[in-house]
């Protein structure tokens, strides 16, 4: 267990769980009925999400031998039978309205076993959650070729011209009947609504019009392959046409392995609506060059060119050394649609290296480094407002509406404040304009914490904002309470004035700051100041108003103080 | 290491994704895993030249690139949200450097707020803080990346160790050999991210915790 672990920390997965059915069963519905489940050990393992081919036992296997040496990478071939022999797809213009592409291959002659059977299945579940993004890019059909005959047609119809048996169902359904057969099924409901509305829906017909399936909902039961299937028609549509082309390359490399010649795949033809044929899948293997050179100073460590051609070999991509030796000819197999640039020839190179060989060291870049002065300021003055005898408290940018309007008295559209489209409860409904929410939230759930309690923080609020590009922009704001049997009205001017004194601030109406009386629904009447600096208008201070002390759960009365410190940078 | 501005909570999908590849179909683009923005909903503002030179990298690839090779929309990228990690502002940061009369080797810092739309539980927050680290110059290896991990990780023990009270030593003084020194166990584990390549995990085993292999 542990050896393997290792392999798969070195090759980049990551060995999440060793486990058995039993064990599985036993965590999810108890031991009772976990009793005669398989005891084999499973290995649970992550992939990383672009290594499509890596998805499957096959692939997985045949991905770790190569790296181990044991064998090499297989050369997939793709046989096109001659003229009018294959099989042909073709595609009608009435697709294009909802589910335009689709590419097709066929596995001939092929063994399946119980186990290749639940593979197969299980990887094209794993394609359809990962690349296909729940089917809505791609949606992957396969069919007993032995049970229909082409030429097929992809059109798209409307629902209730649509009638076949699906899959696993005893009588036939139309497609309308379809949507509301599945609507409480688990599994398939969530993708009904991928062409629930649309007027027409798509559907794959043989020559004699019976249904293969209706993508990307269901396949007809007609065509469903077993153990004992043969010969297996492969079709992938979807709205990405790249990604229909990367996941039939993918499904038919893993497993043409079981076909009768191993690797090889039949091709068919595909006709779309304008008249143009490809021919499919198309299992393109790419030359790059790349210098040795390259990478060996991207990594960091100093191998010759043969040992980096041995390197790459080793991770699926073939190479050798070309020119002078002073190149690296490597070809990318239909397996790694993840190597999108040299960088990631680098990655492999350095994986196969085996990350944890290559030397550490530290750059000689030589710099000068300097700290933001907001965040100088704010860290500045968090030691003085300790020092005065304020615990700092860090709350929640994110908050409830009513926190930063009803409760504070304030109409909601007012506060300019950011709102989330898709908060997963209540408390993350905007983002918080007042930093006063917090820590009064904190109080109350502190409550029994000895009297007087003295909170400040210092952190951003955010407001919309329509000069800045986004058009929303964050303050600094510092924000201070005292919660006590009285209110301490004096206590929390004391510490405006302590703040002022600290950042030079002199009490002078024009260059400095002063305080006016002023009105605030926040605020008890006849308690309430605003302050400016300057001539500007930072902040407010004074007593809270008995309705918002209720409204946040408390029983004291509070006094409080919050500032724009922005200005003082 | 100097340190970036960060002080936006509120970012554009360009900045947040599309600027660091990250396809506009990538799951974490997801309602589930982002906080999108109702209101404002949409960037007014996207920087022209640099928007049009991202589109063609995704959509057709370029600059070495095969690209991902999809249709890139703009509405996708003008999208608002609250950015899932620092990694935007440092995007921001690399994009001004980029505009630099003459190129000047950098080391830069952050250590702010970033958002995620995830459920809470004892080990998951909807907003938590991230650190992060840019060096930019010439001839940088992944060797030199590991070097300033090991650095600063090497830094954490030892500092979580002095606010403990040593006793009867100050910092002043050199640390017996038999106190922590901090993590400097570290293994690394190649990973997969859009934006990075070569891509790693850091996994840390430190004594004190009773050791166990994970990322700090």
């Amino acid at each position: 267990d542990e050896e393997f672990n290792d392999l798969c920390f070195e090759f980049g997965l990551e060995l999440d769980e060793v486990t058995s059915e039993k064990d599985i069963i036993s965590k999810e519905k108890g031991q009772e009925k976990a009793k005669g489940a398989s005891e084999t050990v499973l290995y649970k393992i992550d992939v990383p999400a672009n290594r499509y081919d890596l998805l499957c036992l096959e692939g997985l296997v045949r991905g770790l031998q190569v790296f181990k040496e044991r064998i090499n990478l297989p050369r997939y071939e793709k046989i096109i039978p001659a003229q009018g022999e294959g099989q042909r797809l073709i595609i009608t213009e009435e697709t294009a309205q909802v589910r335009p592409h689709a590419v097709a291959a066929v596995l001939r002659n092929i063994t399946f076993t119980k186990e290749r059977y639940d593979s197969f299945i299980d990887l094209q579940e794993k394609l359809h959650q990962n690349i296909c993004r729940r089917r809505a890019l791609v949606a992957i059909g396969t069919h007993d070729l032995d049970t229909i005959s082409g030429p097929f047609t992809f059109t798209a119809k409307a629902p209730s011209e649509i009638k076949f048996k699906p899959l696993n169902q005893s009588k036939e359904y139309t497609a309308s009947q379809i949507m509301d057969l599945y609507r409480t099924d688990s599994h398939l409901r969530h993708y009904l609504h991928l062409i629930e509305n649309k007027p027409l829906y798509p559907v794959i017909y043989d020559s004699n019009g019976v249904v293969l399936s209706m993508p990307p909902i269901i396949n007809g039961d007609h065509t469903k392959i077993s153990v004992k299937t043969r010969n297996v028609f492969i079709e992938c549509t979807g709205t990405d046409l790249t990604k229909a082309k990367i996941v039939l390359d993918i499904i038919v490399t893993m497993f043409s392995e079981y076909c009768e010649k191993p690797f090889s795949v039949e091709a068919a033809e595909v006709v779309c609506p304008n008249g143009k044929t490809h021919i499919y899948p198309e299992l393109a293997y790419r030359k790059e060059k790349v210098k040795p050179d390259l990478i060996n100073k991207k990594i960091g460590i100093s191998e010759t060119p043969s040992s980096l051609a041995k390197l790459l070999t080793r991770m699926c991509l073939t190479s050798h050394v070309t020119g002078n030796g002073n190149n690296l000819e490597i070809e990318i197999p239909p397996t790694r649609a993840d190597i999108i640039h040299a960088c990631d020839i680098v990655e492999d190179a350095a994986i196969a290296y085996g990350y944890n060989n290559i030397q550490m060291t530290v750059p000689k870049t030589y710099t000068i480094a300097n700290q933001l002065p907001l965040n100088k300021l704010t860290e500045l003055l968090r030691l003085d407002l300790a020092a005065a005898g304020f615990t700092e408290a860090l709350t929640f940018a994110l908050c409830s509406q009513e926190d930063i309007a009803d409760k504070l008295g304030v109409d909601i559209s007012a506060t300019k404040a950011v709102r989330i489209a898709n908060p997963k409860t209540a408390e993350f409904q905007v983002a918080r304009t007042t930093l006063l929410p917090g820590l009064l939230k904190t109080i109350a759930a502190n409550r029994k914490m000895p009297l007087p309690l003295k909170l400040f923080e210092i952190s951003d609020i955010v407001v919309k904002d329509p000069n800045t590009d986004v058009g929303a922009r964050n303050y600094r704001h510092f924000c201070a309470v005292y919660y006590n049997k009285s209110p301490g009205f004096e206590i929390i001017h004391g510490l405006l004035d302590r703040v002022m004194q600290l950042l030079q601030v002199p009490p002078d109406e024009e260059n400095g700051y002063a305080i006016k009386a002023t009105e605030g629904s926040a605020f008890f009447p006849g308690r309430c100041a605003e302050i400016f600096a300057r001539g500007q208008s930072i902040g407010k201070l004074g007593v809270l108003h008995p309705d918002v002390i209720t409204k946040f759960e408390l029983t004291m009365p509070c006094s409080a103080l919050e500032i724009n410190i922005e200005p003082f940078v | 290491f100097s340190e970036m501005p960060t002080d936006n909570f509120v970012e554009s999908s360009f900045w947040n994704f599309d600027a660091l590849f990250q396809p506009q179909q990538h799951p974490a683009r997801d309602q589930h895993d982002t906080f999108f923005l109702q209101d404002p909903a949409e960037a007014p503002e996207l920087p022209a030249g640099y928007t049009a030179k991202v589109k063609k990298v995704h959509a057709q690839g370029g600059y070495g690139s095969q690209g991902y090779k999809y249709e890139w929309r703009l509405e996708e990228a003008r999208k608002n949200l609250l950015r899932t990690h620092t990694t935007s502002a440092s995007a921001r940061l690399l994009y001004r450097l980029a505009w630099q009369e003459k190129f000047a080797p950098g080391k830069y810092f952050s250590i702010d707020r970033v958002f995620r739309n995830e459920s809470l539980d004892a080990t998951h927050l909807a907003e938590f803080h991230q650190v992060e680290g840019v060096v930019a110059d010439r001839g940088l290896t992944l060797g030199h990346l590991m070097g300033i991990l090991r650095q600063f990780f090497s830094k954490l023990g030892r500092a979580g160790w002095a606010r403990a009270g040593a006793p009867g030593g100050s910092p002043g003084l050199p640390s017996p050999p038999s106190l922590p020194t901090g993590i400097t166990q570290l293994r690394f584990k190649p990973a997969y991210n859009p934006y990075t390549e070569p891509s790693m995990e850091v996994f840390s085993y430190h004594e004190g915790e009773g050791g166990s292999w994970g990322i700090p």
